[in-house]
């Protein structure tokens, strides 16, 4: 058993009747890396997401966290075991507060969610938690406002807060600078690779920026039509010739 | 200390005053009538006596749609079966009292069992169904239960169609003799179960209930199993509905199987939608508001009042889309663009295309 791999996927896959969007899948995630995974719309790069998330069930295959089978743990484990995961359309609670949000994610994991004779004010260190974390992630000023008011970019830190906010060792990060306007990009990316580095944390990653993909990852996963089509360091797959026929050449055009 | 004595009085200063104002009501309306506080104390004044029944129903129905307002405005449930809850509360308290002749402890052991599992029997159907279709599960279990009560099979004990009568009520909460110590009864467990929700709502546990309302699919991905959460915001409100039926049927003394019916739901509905939805206080109001119109209206109307009751809620439902406390909670004042907005929504409702008006002009 190599310690050193974090999360795992054993021939995954997942098929919706006869399209398979998740065709056999295997990776091997590092411990502290930040890997990216690429491909066209409809690779299935959200679905593998779903998959190691726990938001739908594999038709076969394993999932494995620190070598151990996470396969069918249901929906609200996942976060309690490490891993926390952010949503390519925004997330969040519309009608709550900023600050309740990223609250409400820093108490799920502390043990007193069924203490109903305490305000929930009792329970300072969510709150400490929660300001940290809104600190971090830059939405201060925002704090007091009801996550529907925000702009779309600042909607996207909020949901990166929420899943920041129980410290997971692991992070699911699906198109986090999706709809964001592009100088705002770079600060996103900055933050997370942050993020990643002081935190010591392993960062999966879908996006379709390919500058982005090409400077922050550690390792990028290539697929295409549910599996992977190639894997390596940003050097080998910009020189990997199947990568560049296949989908930075044509195919991606194509599928868009 | 001083200080925060003073803000404590301050911060709650409405609650306060109306609770000050619920308490002396018995003795002020008694004073009207020219009957001493001490008359009043006796029960021997008429009018007062009068004005407290028509309190104690108010009361016991604020407490039903405080029990509505956690499980709907809260947690986001929509219930059509919840005049089950207090129909059991109701019913098992008369059968218990007349058939069994337990005393009120007992009774209350009981009921309190019955609300638990009535509960649990929700929450079997919750992790399955989702939004409309749990509200129509809910209803095909309180209309199995409200054909139950209404078998001939069950007629002993429940009084089949013509409902549970000649229930004895213990001396010492009588409404007939000792009317204004069940008046205090019902308020004190009125306030009390109202502090506990006010609690509870803004409790760990009551905030993850609000998250579920907004958006289940997140408080699950944040490491919330939410039918706990759903399942906790389900005993609660059929505990205190149980107890809201409990205390019906020893004002009453009587049970018709109405309240078993999916219009008793609709009442609890249309109270909270009157005061305002995941409020609490709009509970409260809502009620108040529901039973003194129908009372007034009855009164002066007849039968046709039921009809100007119901035009009377679609207005409140399109100027006030809030609710009465809702309204003022968000300061939406009662401005002209706010008239012209109900205006516009009444116009659509009737028909008239507005757009196209608009367009036109």
């Amino acid at each position: 058993m190599d310690t050193d791999i974090v999360l795992e996927t054993r021939s995954l896959t997942k098929a919706f009747g006869a399209l398979v969007a998740v065709d056999r899948v295997n990776i091997r995630v590092r411990r502290r890396s930040l890997h990216a995974i690429i491909g066209p719309n409809g690779a299935g790069k959200t679905t593998l997401f779903n998959l190691l998330s726990g938001n739908l069930e594999p038709t076969s295959g394993q999932v494995l966290f620190k070598g151990r089978d996470i396969t069918r743990q249901p929906v609200h484990r996942t976060i309690h075991l490490g891993i926390g995961r952010s949503f390519q359309i925004t997330n969040i609670f519309p009608n709550l507060t900023v600050f309740e949000n990223i609250r409400l994610a820093a108490q799920a994991t502390g043990g007193d969610n069924f203490k109903f004779w305490r305000p929930a004010a009792h329970f300072k260190r969510y709150e400490v938690r929660a300001w940290e974390v809104i600190e971090k992630v830059g939405l201060k000023e925002r704090a007091f406002a009801l996550a529907r008011t925000l702009p779309h970019g600042d909607q996207r830190k909020l949901e990166l807060g929420m899943i920041l906010a129980p410290d997971p060792e692991v992070l699911l990060l699906d198109e986090p600078t999706a709809g964001m306007a592009a100088e705002q990009v770079p600060e996103l990316i900055a933050l997370i690779q942050d993020i990643q580095r002081s935190g010591e944390k392993t960062v999966m990653l879908v996006e379709h920026n390919m500058n982005v993909v090409m400077s922050v990852s550690d390792t990028i996963t290539v697929m295409h039509q549910g599996r992977v089509l190639a894997e390596g360091t940003p050097a080998e797959i910009a020189a990997n010739e199947e990568v560049q026929t296949a989908y930075l050449g044509g195919l991606y055009q194509l599928s868009m | 200390m001083t200080t925060s004595g003073s803000s404590f009085v301050q911060r709650y200063r409405i609650a306060l005053l109306t609770l000050l104002a619920l308490v002396l009501l018995p003795f002020v309306i008694g004073l009207f009538e020219g009957a001493s506080p001490f008359e009043v104390w006796s029960n021997q004044s008429g009018m007062s006596r009068f004005i407290q029944g028509l309190a104690i129903e108010i009361f016991i129905l604020a407490l039903y749609a405080l029990s509505y307002d956690l499980i709907f405005g809260f947690t986001g449930l929509l219930s059509f079966g919840h005049s089950m809850f207090f129909a059991v509360g109701a019913y098992l308290t008369g059968i218990a009292l007349k058939s069994f002749g337990l005393n009120l402890w007992q009774t209350f052991g009981i009921l309190m069992l019955a609300a638990l599992a009535q509960a649990l029997l929700f929450g079997i159907v919750l992790p399955r169904v989702k939004g409309i279709t749990f509200a129509l599960v809910t209803l095909g279990l309180s209309s199995v239960f409200h054909i139950v009560v209404m078998s001939r099979e069950l007629g002993d004990y429940t009084g089949a169609d013509v409902g549970l009568q000649g229930v004895i009520i213990p001396d010492f909460i009588s409404p007939a003799t000792e009317r204004l110590r069940l008046y205090f009864v019902t308020l004190t467990i009125l306030v009390v179960f109202y502090l506990i929700y006010r609690r509870f709502v803004d409790s760990p546990l009551g905030r993850v209930c609000k998250a579920i309302r907004e958006n289940e699919g997140r408080a699950q991905m944040l490491g919330y199993n939410t039918f706990l959460f759903k399942l906790a915001a389900l005993i609660l409100s059929s505990l205190t509905a149980a107890i809201a039926g409990a205390l019906h049927t020893i004002y009453q003394p009587i049970v018709s199987p109405d309240i078993a019916g999916l219009g008793f739901t609709v009442t609890a509905l249309l109270m909270i939608l009157i005061g305002g939805v995941g409020t609490l206080h709009g509970a409260l109001a809502g009620a108040a508001i529901f039973r003194l119109l129908d009372f007034g209206l009855r009164r002066y109307l007849g039968e046709s009042a039921s009809f100007v009751n119901g035009a009377i809620y679609v207005l409140i439902v399109l100027f006030l889309p809030y609710g009465i406390v809702g309204t003022w909670q968000l300061k939406a004042s009662l401005s002209i663009a706010h008239m012209r907005q109900g205006w516009q929504r009444l116009l659509e409702m009737v028909g008239v295309n507005v757009e196209r008006r608009a367009s036109r002009e």
